[in-house]
């Protein structure tokens, strides 16, 4: 028999485009969906996927997903739940292959997953969270920033307009155009048409135009008379100050070290966020009301939380979590060991360390470990290897990894430490690290994939600096002396930043009510976590102070979004942020961002949909 | 100005309106269904889509801004294909019963498939087969949802959400499908919706409807515009008739309410109309079997006239009172104290709002030189920066502009400061709350003024032009400082500080305030330190700002204005004033009493004391409203003779020796002047059954019985003798409102506008005084034996003394029962349950009230509302009375409360 090779631009291969708008789609799912439909989209695509060979596939399919239909649109029952049970554990164990069995488990996993969700629509006919669709951007922002609103402002070359829109919520609008992680633009719906908008571009493009302390905050309320006092200078900090100081309370800054910014400022690198910068946002808020502060002040040692809630009419923890875990491993506090934070720590502060000619290793794969490393790099180190044990371990932004790749870090994945090797020369130093080579096996409950060691030996790293990015926790010691709620080294309170005084379940004006007054947030209730969510954290607990101390103060901004035109939906690229060449970064901690010329700034602003005034968006409730 | 192009014309537009606006204002056609201007602009049907240059896409043009140079066509064969698409794909989901909806014949879908020939659909549809299988929601006794007919346009979200600025009716989903979630289940009383309807009122088709508009089909109807009968808000509606028997109510876009409507003006005022408790024919008192007779008209007017002319014969004039009501009509009003000044010969004439408002209007011309509300509701709602609300619950009392002031808090910035003693509704947006103690306003004021003074926020330039006496007040707020003031109203001094300095400082702050600052034996004094602090700040005369009390009873303001007041004659003029009693010698043609008369809080310890033996009540009912029940039937007992004219038999009237049946609102033509001074029409709609008079022709048989010769009048010819007489209203007559006009007094001439915002050109006073009042205490504090204070007020679902109300089923059916506000600090130490039958006593009687129980009233405080038969409080209520208005203490009273 003659054979002949597929032809070129045969069915499958013009699939491809296909299955590109689908996964675009996909990406794009808005929030506020309901669980069932999506999973009966999934379902619909596995009856898409079945070949029509085993009938439990071809045909129990089918019925599972009339089923779920039915449960859809209301006329579901328990017994059709219990049917659809039974029928997906039968096609589990009778259909041919994956596609029947992984979509009949996929429904018996919803069943578990979501069982509140059935029993919701068999019981009300309606979803267990009754909410509608809402805005990608802004629902997904954990501040929920009016994103479309300053995007449209850049768009008309509005800077300050922008800049004070994202006040609305965040005072925080350079750095986090600097370092934010961008969760706004996971589900963008521009990714319909092509790719999500460079939200942090836009917003570093921006305050790249005119410094936010250049822009005026918005007129604050006329003074209260009560003072906040609030621990911690850092993001969520700041933040709590800046609106309950726009609420016209007085607040008072208590800050253990030299300067404000938290680890905005002693946890991440010059070269990703400039202090000069980061201070730009920083007097702006101090500029905005009346706020005292005191810094080289440690709360719990200089002063106690005692004096602080006798002197204040409420207190606000926002401590972060600063202190870098050290391993449980032998000669883990060996003077070549360092946790990340703390030695990014040390260079924020302006210590001077020359790592030329060494060989730097570094365990753990988030994003202080990238930049530490990038940091090392800078350093002058001979070599930089990062370590994991697994790829899942690499949890930093894919850009920071690819940015560090670029710049010399090598990345070694599925080994784990054995050992650390201690000096010869030197008993308080280590030499080196032991290295076992490890198989990936099954996933855990978890999802994620679990290792065990391969049959390859133990070999030995030499190595002449550790850094450990293995997390940091929050120093409460003093806290949980004097009475604060503390739980594995985190403070306790609940989603209004309320410390848990109340019982367990209070709603939530019992829980503000109880508060005593103490209200905490971002990392050091969280663990460590983002820029953004701290600010979140600060955002909603000023708000829930004020409740608290019996006010509903509203603060008030005066800029117009301008008015929304459909978009031509014209595929365009996304305009990324490029990195100065990585031969020449290297050498010095300036900014590695090239900034966005005006055409791309105009080009990418000019792709948002405008959300906030299509769809869902301007709907009751679409832009909560 | 900018200019765009509309199916080939160029039009000069302004810039800031959408494209449909635009349109509109030019005459050209687009069809909406989803649209309502300020409620919902979401683009939602596309019906309204059009074609602009530039754009591949058709745009809505409800929610497209106009932009300089646009090309547009609203019309075209694809436009008008696809919204024929639009109306089928509509169908396709929506329930076509149409035979049998209430909505036949007003459906706003059935109007555009008739207009764009859609007669059905091929499509299939794909929410029918769900939206039949959600139940309809009917247990709210007013409101019903059908999700077979909801085309999930959003109207009645926005109605509800932005409009009437409550958000109870919310967006929901099931699975795929977006949906109502209206409160209209079995948890209706659970929720917080008010049952106003503004949702029914918006729906376009007959998914969300009033229950009653199954009664009647839209062709059957005629619909006559008219007045709200409540409260003093002046609500504009239609009442619609099928058959001469009012069957609806539909707002009408009026200058005070918009378009809006709250519970009680959409269900509330008109089934009384018809009740079967009206008095149908005149009735004589059998003094010996105590039993009232029906009589002819011809012998109830003679034996009422010779009666009091045998009194007045006897006793002189000034022995003789007669009452116009508030809740008349103005020609009603001016003919009552015509009938008493020159028939009975006295100035003994008022109205109720002596136990309402008599504090404000006193008070305000004392120190501005007129006593009424300086700016229009609409202008302290929107776009205002800080509102300063004092003892005024408007969400209940004035629903209608309590949305307006929902509206400016939740969706247009708008700062809000609540002085009250409970935890009102608004409290919940307000930037600050003073929960000061009841009867302390005084203290507040002067405290509010201390800090103004001493942190230099006074508007000096203003003081230095338009005021005198600054000095002395001055000289008494020194010693009010915020801690005093704090210790005195039991409110935290540095929310004292803040809402002086957020009052203060904002550009345009309203001061709207109620009967928390008039029912106080201080009442005068506290609106007079509302007017202090305005004009302190120069918050006055100026759009946004003023000094604004919200009129309680739909003609409150018209019945004073009318002269029923024993110190004036219509329009303020005063009678001891000998040129003013001169011209009224001459108008009315008889010598006049120049003694200015007794006020109706005088007028009944006078009866006791035999001073006044006879009295004429037109419509009041003052054994339920006025405060202390038992000292009232007393000085009723005392009269010889009483004459009682009312559409029910009251509480009041059983103590008559005549009762003269009337007519209400419904049947009758006239005007109500609304609390913005703005005079407006009444129209009749209905002829009842039986032998009801209307008040002018009951009141000119009576004037022509007792010997004066008045000539028949229509409800306009009274008008025109009222603007002859009345140099503020002189300019005001049926024919100018009928034709269209609004008109606010002072309108002073046939071509005067009317007056928007009073004191705009300086004050009516010339110099606005300050008065200095100094704080003190209530008249009754609790001690031992009564150690509670107790405050009564309005509930939203009644009104007043409840002859209207109350013969509704619906709002009986809401709020059907009296009862007693108490701390739950305070309950939890008596062991009172929530719910539980409680008796409350003060030393002047006592009755028993259902308790609620919560932390809407401070501890030690009580409150009561009073329109429930079963829970009399006024049996409870101190008769003190103020020294100027002779208003009585309704808010504040010592009680004690107990388990029964």
């Amino acid at each position: 028999m003659a054979k002949e090779l597929a032809k070129r631009g045969n069915m499958n291969d013009r699939m491809e485009i296909v299955l590109n708008k689908f996964k675009s789609r996909l990406t794009s799912y808005p929030p506020g969906m309901c669980p069932l439909v999506m999973y009966r989209s999934i379902l619909q695509m596995s009856m898409n996927q079945s070949c029509g060979k085993c009938i439990p596939c071809r045909d129990g399919l089918v019925e599972a997903d009339r089923m779920l239909g039915a449960i859809l649109e209301g006329e579901g029952t328990s017994d059709t739940l219990k049917k659809l049970e039974e029928l997906c554990v039968m096609i589990t164990k009778t259909a041919d292959c994956a596609v029947g069995v992984v979509a009949a488990n996929t429904v018996l996993d919803s069943l578990h997953e979501f069982a509140d969700e059935y029993e919701s629509h068999i019981k009300n006919r309606r979803c267990v969270e009754n909410v509608i669709q809402t805005v990608p951007c802004l629902t997904l922002c954990p501040a929920h920033v009016d994103v479309p609103g300053y995007v449209a402002l850049i768009h008309e070359h509005d800077y300050a307009g922008a800049i004070n829109t994202i006040r609305k919520k965040n005072p925080f609008p350079t750095a986090c155009a600097y370092v934010c992680e961008h969760p706004c633009e996971k589900r963008c719906r521009r990714s319909i048409v092509d790719q999500p908008i460079n939200i942090r571009g836009l917003k570093k493009y921006a305050v790249d135009q005119i410094p936010a302390d250049q822009v005026d905050t918005p007129t604050r309320n006329v003074d209260t008379g009560k003072t906040v006092g609030i621990v911690g200078g850092g993001p969520s900090g700041l933040t709590a100050a800046y609106f309950l100081t726009m609420m016209g309370h007085k607040v008072v800054v208590y800050d253990e070290h030299e300067k404000l910014g938290g680890m905005l400022r002693y946890g991440i690198p010059e070269y990703r966020l400039p202090k000069d910068k980061l201070d730009e946002d920083i007097n702006a808020i101090l500029k905005s009301g009346d706020i005292e502060v005191h810094l080289n002040t440690k709360v719990g040692r200089d002063i106690s939380v005692k004096e602080l809630r006798e002197k204040y009419d409420a207190l606000y923890l926002g401590l972060g979590a600063q202190i870098g875990n050290r391993m449980p491993v032998e000669n883990s506090d060996a003077e070549n060991v360092i946790p990340a934070a703390d030695f990014l720590q040390k260079i924020a502060a302006g210590e001077k360390m020359d790592l030329s000619g060494k060989d730097v290793v570094l365990i753990g794969g988030g994003n202080v470990s990238m930049d530490a490393a990038r940091t090392a790099i800078r350093l002058n180190a001979k070599t930089v290897n990062v370590f994991t044990r697994k790829r899942d371990d690499y949890t930093a932004l894919e850009s920071e990894i690819e940015s560090a790749k670029e710049e010399g870090v090598i990345f070694r994945t599925l080994l784990n430490f054995l050992h650390f090797e201690e000096s010869v020369e030197d008993e308080n130093k280590i030499a080196a690290v032991w290295l076992q080579p490890q198989i990936v096996g099954e996933f855990d409950s978890m999802g994620f994939v679990t290792t065990e060691h391969s049959s390859a030996y133990p070999y030995r790293f030499k190595c002449d600096l550790l850094i450990l990015g293995v997390g940091q926790r929050c120093d409460v010691a003093d806290f949980e002396k004097e009475g604060i709620p503390v739980e594995r080294g985190r403070i306790l309170a609940d989603e209004t930043c309320s410390v848990k005084f109340a019982e367990e379940g209070s709603d939530t004006e019992t829980a503000i009510k109880e508060s005593k007054g103490i209200f905490s947030g971002g990392d050091c209730v969280t663990g460590p976590s983002t820029a953004i969510n701290a600010i979140a954290a600060g955002q909603v607990a000023a708000y829930n102070i004020d409740e608290y101390l019996g006010y509903h103060h509203i603060v008030d901004y005066d800029v117009q979004t301008p008015f929304a035109m459909p978009n031509k939906c014209i595929p365009t690229g996304r305009a990324e942020i490029e990195e100065r060449d990585p031969f020449e970064r290297r050498k010095d901690f300036e900014h590695v961002e090239v900034p966005m010329t005006p055409e791309e700034a105009d080009r990418e602003s000019g792709r948002c949909l405008r959300c906030d005034h299509f769809g869902c968006g301007d709907m009751r409730g679409g832009r909560d | 100005m900018m200019s765009v192009i509309i199916n080939d014309k160029k039009y000069d537009v302004d810039g800031n309106k959408t494209v449909l606006e635009v349109c509109r204002e030019n005459n050209i056609y687009i069809p909406t269904l989803c649209y309502l201007k300020d409620v919902s602009e979401i683009g939602a049907c596309r019906l309204c889509m059009v074609e602009i240059e530039g754009y591949s896409r058709f745009l809505a043009a409800c929610k497209t801004m106009i932009k300089d140079g646009m090309v547009i066509k609203t019309d075209s064969d694809t436009l008008k294909a696809y919204r024929r698409e639009m109306l089928e794909l509509i169908l396709s989901n929506h329930n076509t019963e149409c035979m049998s909806c209430p909505k036949n014949g007003a459906c706003s879908l059935q109007r555009l498939c008739n207009e764009f020939g859609v007669d059905g659909t091929d499509y299939k549809g794909s929410r029918k087969d769900i939206e039949d299988k959600l139940p309809k929601l009917k247990d709210n006794p007013y409101l019903l949802y059908d999700p077979s007919k909801c085309i999930h346009c959003q109207r009645c979200v926005g109605a509800c959400g932005m409009a009437a600025g409550n958000g109870t009716l919310k967006n929901a989903r099931t699975g795929v499908f977006h949906i109502v979630d209206a409160p209209f289940g079995s948890d209706w009383k659970e929720t917080d919706c008010e049952s106003c309807g503004n949702c029914a009122a918006a729906c376009p088709t007959g998914a969300l409807v009033l229950k009653r508009r199954q009664n009647y089909r839209e062709w059957e109807t005629k619909k006559v515009l008219t007045t709200c009968p409540h409260c003093a808000t002046g609500c504009q509606y239609y009442l619609v008739v099928k058959d001469n028997k009012i069957v609806d109510v539909e707002a009408a876009d009026g200058p005070s309410n918009h378009g809006l409507l709250c519970v009680k003006g959409r269900s509330g005022s008109y089934d009384f109309v018809s009740s079967e408790e009206r008095i149908k024919h005149p009735m004589i008192k059998n003094k010996e079997t105590g039993a009232f007779e029906e009589v002819s008209w011809e012998k109830a007017i003679k034996y009422t006239a010779d009666k009091f002319m045998e009194l007045k014969a006897q006793y002189g004039g000034d022995s003789l009172a007669g009452f116009a009501c508030s809740r008349s009509a103005n020609e009603d009003v001016y003919m009552v104290q015509k009938m008493v000044r020159t028939c009975f010969g006295s100035n003994n004439t008022d109205n109720c709002a002596r136990v309402c408002h008599s504090a404000t209007v006193a008070g305000l011309a004392k120190t501005l030189g007129s006593g009424a509300m300086t700016n229009p509701i609409y202008d302290i709602t929107h776009d205002v920066d800080c509102i300063l609300l004092v003892g005024s619950n408007p969400e209940e009392a004035h629903p209608v502009v309590g949305m307006q002031i929902r509206q400016a808090v939740k969706h247009r910035k708008t700062r809000l400061i609540v002085v009250d003693p409970r935890d009102i509704g608004l409290t919940k947006y307000a930037d600050i709350h003073l929960k000061l103690r009841p009867g302390t306003n005084v203290a507040f004021a002067n405290g509010m003024m201390n800090v103004i003074i001493n942190e230099g926020l006074t508007d000096n330039e203003f003081i230095e032009k338009y005021t005198e006496d600054f000095e002395k007040i001055k000289e008494l707020v020194k010693d009010y400082t915020p801690e005093k003031v704090g210790e005195i109203c039991h409110v935290d001094p540095d929310m004292l500080v803040e809402a002086a300095r957020m009052y203060a400082k904002a550009p345009k702050a309203p001061i709207i305030y109620c009967l928390g600052v008039t029912e106080h034996s201080t009442g005068t004094e506290g609106v007079m330190t509302m007017s202090n602090l305005a004009l302190l700040t120069g918050k006055l005369g100026r759009s946004g700002c003023g000094v604004n009390p919200l009129r309680g009873q739909n003609n409150v303001q018209g019945a004073c204005d009318m002269g029923a007041l024993p110190t004036d004659y219509p329009g303020y003029q005063k009678v001891d004033n000998p040129q003013v009693r001169e011209k009224f010698e001459k108008a009315w043609g008889i010598k006049l009493n120049d003694k200015p008369g007794l006020k109706a809080t005088d007028v009944f310890p006078a009866a006791i004391h035999g001073e006044i033996k006879g009295l004429y009540i037109c419509g009041e009912d003052p054994v339920v409203s006025d405060p202390d029940t038992t000292h009232i039937i007393k000085a009723l007992e005392s009269l010889e003779f009483f004459v009682v004219q009312d559409l029910f038999m009251t509480k009041t009237a059983r103590y008559a020796d005549v009762i003269l049946p009337a007519i209400s609102y419904a049947e009758k033509e006239g005007t109500f002047t609304n609390t913005e001074r703005r005079v407006q029409r009444i129209r009749k709609a209905v002829t009842v059954d039986g032998e009801m008079r209307s008040d002018i022709d009951i009141i000119i048989d009576l004037m022509n019985a007792m010997g004066y010769p008045q000539k028949p009048m229509t409800s306009a010819e009274v008008m025109d003798e009222i603007a002859s007489v009345t140099p503020s209203f002189a300019g005001i007559s049926h024919k100018r409102l009928d034709d269209g006009e609004t008109l606010q007094w002072p309108c002073t001439s046939k071509e005067h506008p009317g007056t928007y915002i009073m004191h705009a050109n300086g004050p009516v006073r010339g110099k606005a005084l300050f008065y200095p009042a100094e704080y003190v205490p209530s008249n009754e504090l609790p001690d031992d034996e009564y150690p509670f204070i107790l405050t009564t007020g309005r509930i939203l679902y009644h009104y007043n003394a409840g002859a209207m109300t109350t013969r509704s089923k619906g709002l009986m059916d809401i709020a059907g029962e009296g009862f007693i506000e108490v701390n739950y600090n305070d309950a939890k130490r008596l062991g009172i349950e929530n719910g539980e039958k409680i008796q409350v006593s003060s030393r002047r009687g006592t009755i028993t009230a259902t308790a609620r129980v919560g932390r809407k009233v401070s501890e030690g405080e009580t409150w009561m509302p009073f329109h429930f038969e079963d829970s009399p409080v006024n049996v409870l209520t101190n008769a003190a009375l103020d020294e100027f208005a002779r208003i009585p203490e309704y808010k504040v009273c010592a009680v004690n409360i107990s388990k029964l």
